[in-house]
């Protein structure tokens, strides 16, 4: 890994970690404040590519492992690794991978600017709303005893807010693109 | 950014981390393996003794954990409604036991050892060529570095959209706020390279 990639892993995980320390922002069409740590997941994987985003969300979540408060909330410290929702938390490093990833093949320089945005929304609901969610609700269903069924019930709340945060993460990775290109073109 | 450790000079304290963490992992194991609300419940008495034992004060150890322990009863809750009143009490125990000693392993554990620890268990990676163990430490001290940076670039960000008479809205900041992060990148591994903290060994191939 050249050091500009570790650089770059690293600079995006604090931008993770200050999503979660900012106040929520006010989305225009919706009275919902957004927090903005689980969108940094997908921006993570839009932005810097499978790689680099999926080491830029395993640095935060060693960050929360060795006792610093950098999850949203202010939380931090092995015990976020007891809670029934860790599920999610693990899920981000998958959650990124995969949006890094599809974002690589489905976004190219030649296409149109919907066609990319388009894209990065797929990969991020992809990554971080399918994947997310397979992981967080499984654990959710083992540790609780709820069995998968209700365990996806109880989600299906949150569901909404995260393709939300998908079509955010989509228009900014494109607005980053075009003006400062990272993301590794893959044919 | 303030990491969780508490000063103290408990048994905890003394103990190394990697006894400390293997110990949280066979706990945890252990937790998992017993489904008796009577046994869980010593487990859960003995581990809030235990977290209660390292001198933080009522009010800090009680804000730390608030979160987790939100969720975990949420969720405890649910399942004694939909399942049974037994299921919902042992995953209450359960949870609440292994949040009270993995709290303790963080609180009497220093940042710089747990780097140290983590480095060591990389060393076997490293000869295979997956990690550089060293690296892990450089950049958990790069992201602690820029933290208060990014923050500091979103008040200016915000402090613009005032000046200008703008609400703040999610696009108006993370782009200008990732793109001037990130276009520092170049600059410090520039510094860093020339100081040659990664070694001298050409870099690997991507």
């Amino acid at each position: 890994m050249s050091t500009r990639d570790l650089v770059l892993s690293a600079l995006f995980a604090a931008i993770i970690v200050a999503l979660g320390l900012l106040p929520p922002i006010m989305l225009g069409f919706i009275p919902v404040p957004i927090t903005a740590q689980s969108m940094g997941v997908m921006l993570a994987g839009v932005i810097l590519g499978a790689k680099r985003g999926t080491i830029a969300v395993l640095l935060v979540l060693l960050l929360a492992a060795i006792g610093l408060p950098v999850l949203s909330g202010g939380r931090g410290g092995l015990a976020v690794f007891a809670a029934p929702t860790t599920g999610f938390l693990i899920g981000w490093v998958f959650a990124a991978f995969v949006t890094g990833y599809l974002s690589e093949r489905f976004v190219k320089n030649s296409q149109g600017a919907m066609l990319q945005t388009a894209g990065f929304f797929a990969a991020a609901v992809a990554g971080g709303v399918v994947v997310l969610y397979a992981f967080g609700i499984s654990y959710l269903a083992v540790v609780s005893g709820l069995g998968l069924t209700k365990a996806f019930v109880g989600s299906m709340a949150f569901i909404p807010g995260d393709l939300v945060k998908a079509a955010v993460a989509a228009l900014a990775g494109r607005a980053v693109m075009v003006g400062y290109p990272l993301l590794p073109a893959r044919a | 950014m303030r990491s969780l450790y508490v000063e103290g000079d408990s048994r905890l304290h003394r103990l190394s981390p990697r006894i400390k963490l293997i110990l949280l992992i066979v706990v945890s194991l252990a937790l998992f393996l017993t489904r008796s609300p009577i046994m869980l419940g010593g487990a859960a008495f003995a581990g809030a003794l235990l977290y209660g034992s390292l001198g933080m004060g009522w009010r800090e150890g009680w804000l730390r954990l608030r979160p987790i322990l939100l969720t975990i009863a949420v969720v405890a809750l649910a399942t004694l409604m939909l399942n049974t009143v037994e299921e919902g009490v042992v995953v209450l125990l359960r949870l609440t036991t292994l949040m009270l000693v993995a709290a303790a392993v963080t609180a009497t554990t220093p940042v710089g050892s747990f780097i140290g620890e983590i480095s060591s268990a990389a060393r076997p990676f490293e000869r295979i060529g997956l990690v550089r163990a060293d690296d892990i430490g450089l950049a958990v001290g790069l992201v602690i570095r820029f933290v208060p940076e990014v923050v500091s670039r979103y008040e200016i960000l915000r402090q613009a959209h005032r000046a200008r008479g703008l609400k703040l809205r999610p696009m108006t900041v993370i782009v200008p706020l990732t793109i001037q992060t990130l276009k520092s990148a170049d600059e410090i591994a520039a510094a860093i390279d020339a100081r040659g903290i990664r070694g001298h060994k050409p870099p690997s191939r991507s």
